[in-house]
């Protein structure tokens, strides 16, 4: 693995308004080099115009962008050593593979025996080598991403942008791809910006992900701590299903744990701020939740009722109906086992304590709060 | 009752049933449309078949088929036809002339002025935008008013003469290009100068290599309607002419109509539908060439993408 | 991306073009029209000068186009062949638009080359055509009188409106049905597919779907027609010849360059423009309206 010594890209207090609307609302973002760092959210979020900031195309109203500590907020887009792929691909339709590929190589003056040879190497990359003749709109799509891949690599840039590059294409390139870019990645050594609206995509290829919502930034984590311990609840329900619940805090129980009193019901949180209080929501993974039969006795167990049986192939998903009237997913992994919880069957639901978590509720952005919004008294 | 197609019908069916169904109901809709829109065509173009057919006439009558000459009115008579009449023959080339002037001219300064309005955003875009729109729904008499008096008023340095009818055509060419060209440039979208800028291209590298290639079809288009308004015109001419110098193949016809016209006539404009035609096709070909490596497949790509950037407006 | 300065110079020229040689020659219309005349030569003496316009003469002509006066006889006829050919080109036009964008798949294309073909052939020459056809010996006679329809043929070509206003249907409909084939051609022919869905009968769907999605085009065709018809004086002059059809520019060509009162014909030249742009202005507020119903 080559490790590159640049690449490193710092973000501080960005801001993009267009008149009172801030697409961007002060994000402060610090990427190191050689990172696969991924912005993720919903559309209008802001991460594309982050993006399109960090290549040059929009300008900030306020705040820096500095590459390897340099402040090149101000440098046009083509004199900053980054380069962009972006979600149409914007191959030039005039100009056949070859020309496409070597048209930044051809911008700085380089040699044309070199260009040749860099040309021939960043197609040896894409693995689209013998290309170089055809004319983009005669390849498939996967093809094109890969030329535009090519044509951005093949200048050996400190950071590469990709603006959800792989949403064009189906299911299964999707697939595909998303592996052969990390792989990429990791073979180039070079920081990748990766914008996506697919959370999974994210889960998939990042090493860090940057959750956003309305032009802030809701969470950075690396995906794994991301998924298990969302800090907020925009977070927890835009990654995979969050079962959330909205119950009240009833502070530490003195062994490290959050008291929370979902309807009738005392439960225990192992996870989050275990001295909060007052109104707030908990949240449950649908895999970490078991379902046992009716009447069984311990701590978190809440008395509920199967409603649906979706077989999904490789799991079962359980849509449950808990005593307090909440409707919340159970996922259990298809062992080749019989699952005897058809649909009418009573069960008890037990949320094992460590998988409980107990969640600040940011309002912004979070789907429509049943209570008031609540935040935990200790961040 | 047996559904007409409308929309996509059974093509399936076979021909007999077909024509069976066509015939069963003659006051459905779509039978009514069918024969409107032929006759329409037919009724369009055989008026001016027919003129054609008459410049071939052996006799001096414009309306009484005498017998067929192949050459009698375009160059066999030895003093009315467009070969040895110095009138019409002048007309010919004045036609020509302007409406080369006018492509030269209209079109350069209509590409950069399509250009400036659609990326402008500042004081005075939107009151120069309105300004280009302007000629577009002015009557042309209007307009060869407006010229002829401020010719003779204002800017009295130019007289009515072929400059003056070259500054009528342009001004009123420009918003055509302009029309054309922004509706390309829309559908183009900005990707292409960001990927060019992306890659290192200066901004006059970009406009150069990477957006000029791309307007090129636009650039066609335009410089074959600028063309066909400019051979066209009738009204701005002849209010800018200078007699029977200035005078173009419109003005000519205009002017026999009403006297005796020849068949001689008829040719000079039938040489005018053949200059065109040719100018048509090959400027279908052309853009067919010039667009090629937006096609995945040889189509009616070329005819309908051509027509509509016509029809952008 | 690009210098700010840029897109404002790329305009320049082409803005200080159409105010040279458009915007300034509309104000010499002006300028002629509130001038004064010249005593000795009877020419006109134009002002430049806002503050020495003299409304006097331009007020008199103007007077010309209330009813019973020297102008309202022309106005009125003007306006009648303008309505007349106006909806006769809609009810053959229409239909025809109609038709391709919406029925013809394979023949769409030849269709589509027919219909451009008139636009580049001149409009002079297939008013010769026209006219050709109806003269005494031409086609047409001879068809009416060898099918014993009008043994004796009118006389086509000499004060005769019927023949101008068809000679106008002829020469503008080609205008007509292109814009109006681009604006029926935008409508999304699944609205029609759902009507049909919900049970509505072709006849139904069109006239309760179709024809009020297609008003703002037929309105905008419209305008693009009538306007130029309204200053046209070539076709009555090709096709009549006499005053009995003048169209009100012809009186405009008449103050221009059959007995030269420039000053008159600036004046008539003025109303036209500002009648014109009455109906302009008309047609943007409605288009402006109709833009605020479609939801975004």
């Amino acid at each position: 693995m080559v490790t590159r010594a640049n690449g490193d890209v710092e973000l501080q207090e960005l801001v993009k308004a267009y008149g009172p609307v801030r697409a961007v609302d002060n994000i402060n973002l610090h990427i190191p080099a050689g990172e696969f760092f991924s912005l993720l959210g919903s559309s209008g979020c802001g991460k594309t115009t982050t993006l399109r900031m960090i290549a040059g195309f929009e300008k900030p109203t306020h705040g820096k962008i500095l590459l390897d500590g340099v402040d090149m907020t101000e440098t046009p887009p083509h004199k900053r050593h980054v380069n962009t792929v972006f979600q149409s691909y914007a191959l030039f339709p005039h100009l056949h593979v070859f020309d496409n590929v070597a048209f930044g190589l051809r911008r700085a003056k380089v040699e044309e025996s070199e260009v040749k040879r860099r040309v021939a190497e960043a197609l040896e990359l894409v693995q689209l080598t013998g290309f170089e003749k055809r004319k983009p709109v005669q390849m498939s799509g996967g093809q094109q991403q890969r030329v535009a891949l090519a044509r951005a690599l093949v200048l050996k840039p400190a950071v590469l942008l990709l603006d959800e590059p792989l949403g064009a294409l189906d299911a299964k390139l999707r697939k595909q791809l998303q592996i052969e870019l990390k792989t990429l990645q990791e073979q180039v050594g070079i920081t990748f910006i990766y914008v996506t609206h697919d959370q999974e995509e994210a889960l998939t290829m990042s090493d860090r992900i940057a959750v956003m919502s309305h032009g802030k930034v809701e969470q950075v984590a690396p995906p794994q701590q991301m998924y298990e311990e969302p800090a907020t609840v925009f977070v927890a329900d835009f990654l995979g299903v969050s079962n959330l619940m909205p119950a009240e805090a009833r502070g530490d129980d003195g062994r490290g744990r959050c008291r929370v009193k979902l309807d009738s019901f005392d439960l225990l949180a192992g996870r989050g701020n275990s001295s909060a209080s007052g109104a707030t929501k908990v949240t449950i993974r649908p895999e970490r939740v078991r379902l046992e039969a009716h009447g069984s006795t311990g701590e978190n167990r809440i008395p509920a009722m199967v409603e649906r049986w979706v077989y999904l192939g490789n799991s079962v998903q359980l849509i449950v109906r808990l005593a307090t009237g909440q409707v919340i997913q159970v996922l259990i992994q298809n062992s080749g086992d019989e699952i005897p919880f058809v649909q009418g069957t009573p069960v008890q639901a037990y949320f094992p304590a460590e998988a409980l978590r107990v969640l600040i509720d940011t309002d912004a952005g979070a789907p429509p709060a049943k209570e008031p919004t609540a935040k935990g008294a200790a961040a | 009752m047996t559904a007409i197609a409308v929309g996509p019908g059974p093509a399936q069916r076979s021909a007999l049933a077909r024509a069976r169904a066509w015939i069963a109901n003659p006051w459905g809709r779509a039978r009514f449309l069918v024969i409107i829109s032929w006759a329409y065509a037919i009724s369009s173009i055989l008026p001016v078949i027919i003129a054609i057919q008459f410049s071939f006439n052996s006799g001096r009558s414009v309306s009484a088929w005498q017998g067929f000459s192949l050459t009698r009115w375009y160059w066999g008579d030895p003093t009315n036809s467009v070969w040895h009449d110095p009138t019409l023959q002048s007309a010919l080339f004045q036609s020509l002339k302007l409406a080369g002037l006018d492509m030269a001219i209209a079109t350069p300064l209509g590409v950069m002025l399509a250009l400036g309005l659609a990326r402008w955003r500042g004081y005075g875009s939107g009151a120069s935008n309105f300004l280009m729109l302007f000629p577009l729904v002015t009557p042309e008499i209007v307009m060869g008013v407006s010229l002829y008096l401020v010719f003779l008023y204002l800017f009295t340095f130019i007289h009515p003469s072929t400059a003056a009818q070259v500054l009528g055509h342009v001004t009123f060419s420009l918003s055509y290009v302009v029309v054309i060209i922004r509706g390309r440039l829309f559908s183009i979208g900005r990707q292409y100068e960001e990927a060019a800028a992306d890659l290192g291209a200066t901004p006059w590298e970009t406009l150069r290599l990477v957006l000029l290639p791309l307007l090129m079809p636009a650039i066609f288009s335009s410089l074959m309607i600028v063309f066909a308004i400019s051979i066209d015109d009738f009204v701005i001419s002849q209010w800018l002419s200078c007699g029977g110098a200035c005078d173009t193949i419109p003005i000519r016809i205009y002017s026999a109509t009403r006297g005796a016209p020849l068949p001689s006539v008829n040719a000079l404009a039938a040489i005018m539908v053949y200059f065109t035609l040719a100018a048509l096709v090959s400027a279908y070909f052309l853009f067919r060439y010039l667009t090629r490596g937006e096609r995945p497949a040889a189509g009616h790509g070329g005819a309908t993408s051509m027509v509509g950037d016509m029809g952008a407006f | 991306m690009y210098p700010k300065w840029l897109w404002p110079v790329f305009a320049i020229p082409g803005v200080v073009w159409l105010l040279l040689l458009f915007l300034v020659p509309f104000y010499a219309v002006i300028g002629v029209a509130f001038g004064g005349v010249d005593p000795i030569f009877q020419s006109p003496v134009p002002a430049w000068n806002p503050l020495q316009w003299n409304f006097d003469s331009a007020l008199n002509t103007l007077q010309g186009f209330l009813p019973g006066r020297e102008y309202w006889q022309v106005f009125l006829r003007t306006t009648e062949y303008v309505a007349i050919s106006l909806v006769s080109c809609l009810l053959i036009g229409y239909p025809v638009a109609y038709y391709i964008s919406r029925h013809a798949k394979r023949t769409k294309g030849i269709l589509l080359v027919l219909l451009i073909l008139p636009f580049w052939v001149s409009y002079l020459m297939r008013m010769l055509a026209w006219v050709n056809l109806f003269s005494p010996d031409g086609y047409v006679d001879k068809f009416l009188i060898w099918s014993g329809i009008a043994p004796q043929p009118p006389d086509w070509l000499n004060g005769n409106p019927v023949s101008v206003i068809l000679g106008l249907i002829y020469g503008y409909i080609p205008y007509l049905i292109l814009p109006l084939l681009s604006a029926l051609d935008r409508i999304d022919k699944s609205l029609l597919e759902a009507a049909r869905d919900l049970g509505a009968s072709p006849s139904r769907a069109f006239f309760h779907v179709t024809l009020p999605l297609s008003k703002t085009g037929i309105l905008g065709a419209s305008v693009i027609i009538a306007l130029p018809m309204y200053g046209d004086y070539y076709t009555p002059n090709i096709i009549s010849g006499s005053p009995r059809t003048s169209m009100l520019g012809n009186q405009i060509d008449i103050f221009f360059h059959g007995g030269p009162q420039p000053s008159v014909g600036a004046a008539l030249t003025l109303f036209l423009s500002v009648f014109l742009g009455v109906l302009m202005i008309y047609y943007m507020v409605t288009i402006a309206k109709a833009q605020k119903e479609i939801p975004s």
